[in-house]
């Protein structure tokens, strides 16, 4: 074996430096791979204890105080669902009617943005989507119009967002319509 | 005989070397790993001006590198056909940002269904400041007759303005940097990031 001869022509400390080298260079590759996904699901379980599994999370506006994700919006108001969708689908309804930019986006637990629909693209009718991923197992018919996005993993985080000018004038509006999206897991 | 064999026992490595040897490894790569993505944070992706876009950013299209870094450094963007991000560090004649110096920005609406400025500390989270303001955008920059915008920031209010003026507080001597957002950018934009009208960051006079 050529592989056992090269090994055995060499000095164990050489040897030891190349596996040393090698434990090194994977350790570096993981943890760059892994960064994204420690990142998303330390965000995912980070919600309130008293509000897990309770559907969406609506944070408050966005100001000085908002320490959890990096470069916040001021201008935007959230709402967000972590989903798991390895056993059920999940039904994402909204209906903001607003005249402004309102968007709904799904990240996967790597952090990419897999999918987005915004007020233009919805064009006025309410949002209803039915999340599944690629092993998600069949549960029966869907619910009628229900548009099926499929998610690259089982694991994620959904982002609603709303433009706000001024939270003060337009607060009824923009809670109201953030308050619409439901997070539903079918089955 | 193995070659591990014939090493002379006073040399032969106790296992607590080896395991610290290991564990030396492990530490060079997750320290490496860390060290290169925070190095990238502020370089990598598209110029225009001194304002820098990442095409991948969201994008499934990312590669290990760029995906790590926008997860640190701007977690959960949009991809740019809905969202465009530029970021300044510097002002247009190339000088670090810092909060306590007084900019003037400037520059035409840009080409999208909404943009807005927000200015961000070294950690990339908000100003506390006793306004509450921490963008200026389409709706509170007023725009002059040509379409262009123009704000300033600074640790205090402009000399001289009205209390309405429109400006950014940036209060401490702290790292700054502006990020631009285009939600909804045109297409041609999208297409071309490095054709933006990059907005002018202008120092004005000596830093407080």
């Amino acid at each position: 074996m050529n592989l056992l001869r090269y090994f055995r022509i060499r000095s164990p400390w050489y040897c030891r430096l190349e596996v040393l080298a090698a434990v090194a260079l994977v350790t570096h590759l993981l943890v760059v791979w892994a960064i994204p996904y420690v990142i998303m699901a330390a965000l995912s379980m980070s919600r309130p204890a008293e509000e897990r599994g309770t559907g969406p999370l609506f944070p408050p506006m966005t100001d000085a105080t908002q320490r959890r994700v990096v470069m916040p919006s001021p201008d935007l108001l959230y709402a967000t669902c972590a989903f798991d969708v390895r056993q059920r689908p999940l039904r994402i309804q909204a209906d903001p009617k607003l005249p402004g930019y309102w968007s709904i986006a799904l990240y996967a637990a790597n952090s990419d943005n897999f999918f987005v629909l915004n007020d233009r693209q919805a064009a006025g009718a309410p949002v209803d989507l039915v999340l599944v991923g690629p092993g998600t197992p069949a549960t029966g018919a869907l619910p009628a119009g229900a548009k099926v996005v499929t998610a690259p993993g089982g694991r994620g985080l959904l982002l609603m967002r709303v433009l706000v000018g001024d939270y003060a004038v337009e607060r009824e509006a923009v809670e109201a319509a953030r308050r619409t999206l439901r997070c539903t897991p079918l089955g | 005989m193995a070659p591990e064999d014939e090493l002379n026992p006073a040399f032969r490595p106790r296992w607590y070397g080896v395991l610290a040897l290991y564990l030396a490894a492990l530490s060079v790569g997750a320290g490496s790993a860390w060290l290169a993505v925070r190095s990238q944070l502020n370089s990598g992706g598209v110029s225009a001006g001194v304002w820098r876009t990442s095409t991948l950013a969201g994008s499934s299209d990312a590669d290990l590198y760029t995906r790590a870094v926008i997860a640190v450094g701007a977690l959960l963007a949009l991809n740019r056909d809905e969202t465009m991000y530029y970021v300044a560090t510097t002002d247009s004649a190339g000088r670090a940002l810092r909060s306590r110096c007084r900019y003037r920005i400037s520059g035409p609406a840009p080409a999208a269904r909404w943009w807005s400025v927000t200015a961000y500390a070294e950690d990339r989270f908000l100003f506390p400041n006793a306004e509450r303001r921490y963008s200026l955008n389409g709706g509170s920059a007023p725009l002059d007759a040509r379409g262009y915008f123009t704000f300033e920031s600074g640790p205090t209010p402009p000399m001289g303005s009205p209390p309405t003026a429109p400006w950014l507080p940036t209060p401490g001597d702290r790292g700054l940097s502006f990020t631009l957002r285009l939600y909804n950018p045109a297409a041609g934009l999208v297409a071309a990031p490095a054709s933006l009208a990059a907005p002018v960051i202008e120092r004005l006079g000596g830093c407080e």
